[in-house]
């Protein structure tokens, strides 16, 4: 027990979770078709803007949040209303500029603190600890420190965000909206011609993908306490796309995997950080080479599920034994 | 002052203006961005700089030496990353994400190579200084001035005369049916990347040149700029290029003059949203250039 309380497992977890959650803010986008690099960006607007609520202005912690998600989406509205009637490329590249004006701009305000960032905002865990402590268990519990309660809640409660997500792509992918998005994915115009707003769609799922990728954003803000421009510079918008490429994007399992993977092997594997880079950039080349899919595709899902509910099947018709495996 | 910036301006777009042109040749013919050509610039001026410093060649070598490896880059980058996509059918944003995955290969490499902290070129040329009527001009702006208009212009006459130039434009017109009329597109894609790559390298030397200093993250700063031109211009248009990337460095030079020095990184990408607004197939792109929407 105490070796899974350890604040390094702990912090590991809500990174995983984090990232996660960005998987899923590229996913949404993706499932149109459509790619943003401007992740990164708006996640550093969520981040900037909920930390400077709760810092300057007092907002409690529960509010900002969704606020630096709001932030965010009004943002992408500046980049996506002209760009979604033109082609994908375009959109990426005016996304990728989109995160480096986003840069640009905090490192030259003087409210965001320039280049040194913003530190010791409010924690998340703290706040959460507090809460605990007013319900009289201020000496913690069976051996468990208030401050480890605190972060435990932190994981719930970003467990919880990850799970509503979760629930919301998996419902969208069967709903009259997540088919009109698969539709523009597989042939735009054929969508248009069959009676699909394209745009509205388009516009709609890059909307959805910047305000989770703010929410993203407040959430590591309030979790680290301490950000910088650099945190949501051109790497992390790589970092962020590395998730969906290299775990899939055509189900929201995809970018969830491959956010897990990226952020578990980076600390496993510390001995080969210093080609990190190198490595993603291969990743990068070689996943597009030979599987552009990603490790998780519909196919690889459908071919599991085959996997896991034919067994037991066949040994009933049997009816010898249910051990037998084919 | 007006006219001192202008000229500036102009020297720092012509190089803006080389870098955008390999982006948009590789646009013209295979239809991709090559989101690695900020990095293979970076390279062609680590190399320059080694070339000039090194092995003390004059700066004319170095800069052929820097295209020459901008070129083996190139051909490299082909071979693994963009040939490979070819031969499948994959969705146009494939090459992109592959090429992003070369950028931060490269970028990590030259961080590895050459370290992290910017380096110069040796000051000799940028001490002399030349009055024309009240202007001044450095010498290394005029090397700046001649090489980048000298490439331009080799290049527009090399396309519009030379039968490779010819293969190269009707490869751009359509792969397909270039292809049908006997053009070797295969052997015209290469040579293209390869040309496009050793105008980047070349681009290195001359930007480093001009802001005497040279760094691994250069790459990614002079790559969005490349690529806010090639929007600018309108996609893969060689003249739009041109221009853009004087228009872009004449911009950039007026809002360093003018006050918001430190926003400059960031002028090129205003430009690019409010131009999507405004004409988003460029400015002079034509309406099919928009690509199908």
């Amino acid at each position: 027990m105490e070796f899974l309380l350890n604040p390094y497992y702990m912090q590991l977890i809500t990174f995983i979770i984090i990232n996660a959650i960005l998987g899923i803010s590229i996913y949404l986008t993706l499932s149109t078709g459509q790619l943003s690099l401007g992740n990164a960006g708006f996640m550093s607007v969520g981040a900037y803007t909920s930390a400077l609520l709760t810092l300057k202005a007092g907002v409690p912690l529960y509010a900002a949040v969704p606020l630096g998600g709001a932030a965010a989406c009004l943002l992408a509205a500046i980049i996506g209303i002209p760009t979604t009637r033109l082609r994908g490329i375009y959109l990426a590249i005016a996304t990728l500029g989109f995160g480096e004006v986003v840069r640009v701009i905090i490192l030259n305000l003087k409210i965001t603190n320039g280049a040194l960032g913003l530190s010791s905002i409010p924690s998340m865990g703290v706040m959460l600890s507090k809460g605990i402590a007013a319900f009289g268990l201020a000496g913690g519990i069976g051996g468990i420190s208030i401050r480890q309660l605190g972060s435990i809640a932190v994981i719930l409660v970003l467990a919880l965000i990850l799970w509503f997500l979760i629930f919301f792509a998996l419902r969208l992918s069967t709903s009259r909206l997540g088919r009109a998005f698969a539709a523009i994915k597989a042939d735009e115009h054929a969508a248009e011609v069959s009676g699909i707003d394209t745009r509205y769609y388009k516009l709609l799922a890059f909307f959805m993908g910047a305000f989770v990728a703010g929410i993203a954003g407040g959430l590591a803000a309030h979790i680290t306490f301490y950000i910088g421009p650099k945190d949501f510079a051109y790497h992390r918008a790589v970092e962020i796309l590395l998730f969906a490429v290299l775990g899939g994007s055509d189900v929201v399992w995809g970018p969830i995997f491959g956010a897990v993977l990226l952020t578990v092997l980076p600390e496993v594997l510390r001995f080969a950080t210093e080609y990190r880079e190198m490595i993603y950039g291969a990743i990068l080349v070689l996943m597009m080479a030979f599987r552009p899919q990603g490790l998780i595709s519909e196919s690889t899902l459908a071919l599991w599920r085959a996997k896991l509910t034919r067994q037991p099947k066949i040994a009933d018709q049997d009816g010898v034994t249910r051990r037998t495996t084919p | 002052m007006f006219l001192q910036q202008m000229i500036n301006g102009i020297t720092l777009g012509s190089t803006y203006a080389l870098i955008a042109l390999g982006y948009t040749l590789i646009f013209g013919v295979l239809n991709i961005v090559n989101m690695a050509h900020g990095e293979i610039f970076m390279f062609g001026a680590f190399i320059g700089l080694i070339l000039a410093t090194t092995f003390n060649m004059s700066i004319f070598s170095a800069l052929l030496g820097a295209m020459i490896a901008g070129a083996v880059l190139g051909y490299l980058m082909e071979r693994l990353a963009l040939r490979p996509l070819r031969r499948r059918k994959v969705s146009e944003l494939a090459p992109l994400i592959s090429t992003i995955g070369v950028s931060i290969f490269l970028e990590s490499l030259a961080l590895r190579l050459f370290g992290p902290q910017a380096q110069s070129f040796p000051s000799i040329y940028a001490a002399q200084l030349f009055e024309v009527g009240g202007l001044k001009i450095s010498a290394v702006q005029i090397i700046i001035l001649a090489i980048s208009f000298g490439l331009m212009v080799a290049l527009r006459f090399w396309l519009a005369k030379t039968r490779l130039g010819k293969s190269i434009r009707a490869t751009a017109e359509n792969i397909e049916t270039a292809n049908l009329l006997g053009v070797d597109t295969q052997k015209v894609i290469v040579l293209t990347v390869m040309l496009a790559s050793a105008l980047g390298g070349g681009a290195g030397v001359l930007v480093g040149l001009a802001f005497n200093a040279i760094e691994p993250t250069m790459g990614i700063t002079m790559g969005f700029k490349g690529l806010a031109v090639l929007i600018l211009g309108g996609l893969g248009n060689i003249t739009g290029a041109m221009v853009g990337g004087l228009l872009l460095g004449i911009a950039e030079i007026f809002s360093v003059a003018y006050g918001v020095s430190s926003y400059r990184d960031a002028v090129a990408f205003g430009f690019i949203i409010l131009l999507l607004f405004l004409r988003p197939q460029g400015i002079f792109g034509s309406k099919e250039q928009q690509g199908g929407r």
